[in-house]
């Protein structure tokens, strides 16, 4: 019985998981910038989201979509003012990477300036649980992050294979010389990339800050099960993101059965380690390039 | 007061080693760790152990820490280093948190988030470096002795197969470089390096916790190569000096919440190396074209 919970908490963190791994999965599969801000994104929306609804008492719809459009302001922001000026003049990838980790050194302490190191949560009555029979209990938010997880990926899926901008993303992820042949503009097109990609990231924060509580440096975290889902479902595969996230969830919540809960961080990356070592090209992926 | 500026100038080297072992592999190898505070960790905790159980001696306890390091390091170089070069920047920065959870769960081993007390002085050849002088001359002679070990590797034909792989990989695979063994290497070089400057900190410090060895430390030290200067020998070392030196300026600066201080520093770092990376990325002493150095 204590394994089917396990299970069902898996797959609400896997959902959460899933979300922000294909976020990343977007923006670096079609900009290649290593976006290690992406985990700001999320310790902004959190407390944005903490800081309108607990302390300013704006309903929680209104706080979550607000924090939900910061979310993709500073996406969109971060694309135009820091990775742009870098890219102009032949940028290298680790030129790129060391600027948006800077960000997120910044964002971070700023956090920790406004609302301390410590744990912040949101208690809501829909974080209670309720035993679904047998003894399994499921949260209303629980069933929430699964659900909205799957509206988005079949919003992606429409939006990816029949939209202009959709098919344009794809294309700019296949090849960006030949987009500019098309008369289309890469930088403009990337500036989507960021802000689809960082608004999916928004309902996982959100989720987990009401579920788990956040602290400043849970950016760290998220980017990391970020690369590595999308690195296990393959990079370049948005489908193998999620599915990345999922078994990195399932796996973390599963190691608590067998391990003291201390080491069930350690547990996505020893998963990522053998995937690298056994398939570096992922699930879904491509065979890796040099 | 002294005491004061010794202390600090001793941090200053064991960060300047930490930096010029790192800056081995980014400057000159285009290999970005994460790792690094994770493998200074694994070297002062070997040290501490090493200086508890079995001997104080610098002689005995540096080699250890360093084979120590270096033979971990081929848990990420060996995988990683196959496919492509983020893949190596995912696996140190995953190798890093498997670390921090190892120091602070492996308690029977580490002491968990307590950590190691009580770490006895160090010797050198039977003499007890108990005063802060003799110890700063130690650190000093390591530091200088690390820089100019890099500085040899890097003008040997190591060094230059080194830059040949940086700069074009698939070229210096035609001309019969294995890239893959090469950077290998220059990994377990760079690592058992960053050992020198685990064992000098257990037993400055005397006693060893996870707290000192998180990401945040990482970043620390790749701050410090990138605001002085990837790929040059006085670069880093420029930069620990810097980045020691703000914290303590900013002591003086008496209207700032004492509250805030770290979490302004790390402010300052971050910016600085956002600002550095859009107006000069080669740093403060770095050749002013960033092609030369981190290549593609």
């Amino acid at each position: 019985m204590i394994l089917l919970q396990l299970i069902v908490d898996g797959l609400q963190l896997g959902a959460l998981y899933a979300l922000m791994a294909v976020g990343f999965a977007i923006i670096f599969g079609s900009t290649r910038v290593f976006h290690y801000a992406h985990g700001t994104t999320y310790i902004l929306v959190g407390y944005l989201f903490y800081w309108l609804s607990d302390r300013l008492g704006v309903p929680w719809w209104l706080a979550a979509v607000l924090a939900a459009a910061a979310a993709v302001v500073f996406g969109v922001a971060i694309d135009r003012f820091v990775y742009r000026p870098i890219q102009r003049d032949e940028g290298s990838f680790f030129t790129v990477f060391v600027a948006s980790f800077g960000v997120g050194v910044v964002a971070e302490n700023l956090v920790v300036i406004f609302f301390g190191a410590s744990y912040v949560s949101i208690s809501t009555p829909l974080s209670r649980v309720h035993d679904i029979g047998g003894g399994v209990v499921i949260s209303w938010l629980g069933i929430a992050s699964v659900v909205i997880a799957l509206a988005l990926f079949a919003f992606l899926n429409w939006f990816l294979g029949r939209t202009d901008v959709g098919v344009s993303l794809r294309a700019l992820s296949e090849n960006p010389e030949l987009i500019r042949g098309f008369g289309l503009n890469p930088r403009k097109l990337s500036q989507y990339a960021f802000a689809i990609g960082s608004l999916m990231v928004a309902p996982a924060a959100l989720v987990a800050t009401c579920v788990t509580g956040l602290t400043p440096s849970a950016g760290h975290r998220v980017v990391l099960i970020s690369i590595a889902a999308s690195i296990i479902g393959g990079i370049g595969s948005l489908r193998g993101a999620g599915f990345g996230g999922l078994i990195l969830g399932l796996a973390e919540s599963l190691a608590v059965w067998k391990f003291s809960t201390g080491w069930s961080e350690a547990v996505s990356f020893i998963i990522l380690f053998l995937f690298i070592l056994a398939r570096p090209s992922g699930l879904f992926g491509m065979r890796a390039r040099v | 007061m002294q005491g004061y500026i010794l202390n600090l100038l001793i941090l200053v080297a064991i960060s300047g080693i930490l930096a010029t072992s790192l800056n081995f592999i980014i400057g000159y190898a285009g290999i970005f760790s994460m790792a690094h505070a994770a493998f200074f960790g694994v070297a002062a905790y070997a040290g501490a152990l090493v200086a508890l159980h079995v001997s104080t001696s610098l002689l005995v306890t540096i080699p250890i820490a360093m084979v120590v390091c270096a033979a971990l390091s081929l848990v990420i170089s060996l995988p990683s280093l196959r496919v492509r070069g983020d893949y190596f920047v995912v696996a140190s920065l995953g190798l890093q948190m498997i670390a921090f959870t190892v120091f602070s769960e492996w308690k029977d081993v580490t002491g968990g988030i307590g950590g190691l007390t009580g770490v006895p002085v160090a010797t050198l050849f039977g003499f007890r470096l108990a005063s802060l002088e003799s110890f700063f001359g130690v650190s000093l002679i390591c530091l200088a002795l690390t820089a100019f070990v890099i500085f040899v590797l890097v003008h040997t034909s190591f060094g230059r197969s080194l830059k040949a792989i940086r700069d074009n990989e698939v070229a210096a695979a035609s001309f019969g470089k294995n890239p893959v063994i090469i950077k290998t290497i220059a990994v377990a070089i760079s690592t058992a390096f960053c050992g020198v400057a685990g064992v000098l900190y257990a037993f400055h410090i005397s006693f060893v916790n996870p707290e000192s060895f998180t990401v945040d430390q990482s970043v620390f030290i790749m701050s410090m190569i990138i605001i002085g200067g990837a790929g040059t020998v006085f670069g880093p070392i420029l930069g620990a000096l810097i980045i020691h030196l703000l914290p303590a300026g900013l002591t003086y600066l008496t209207f700032l919440p004492a509250r805030d201080l770290a979490s302004l520093q790390q402010i300052i770092y971050g910016a600085a190396m956002v600002l550095l990376m859009i107006y000069w990325p080669s740093g403060l002493i770095g050749r002013a074209n960033i092609k030369d150095t981190w290549g593609k």
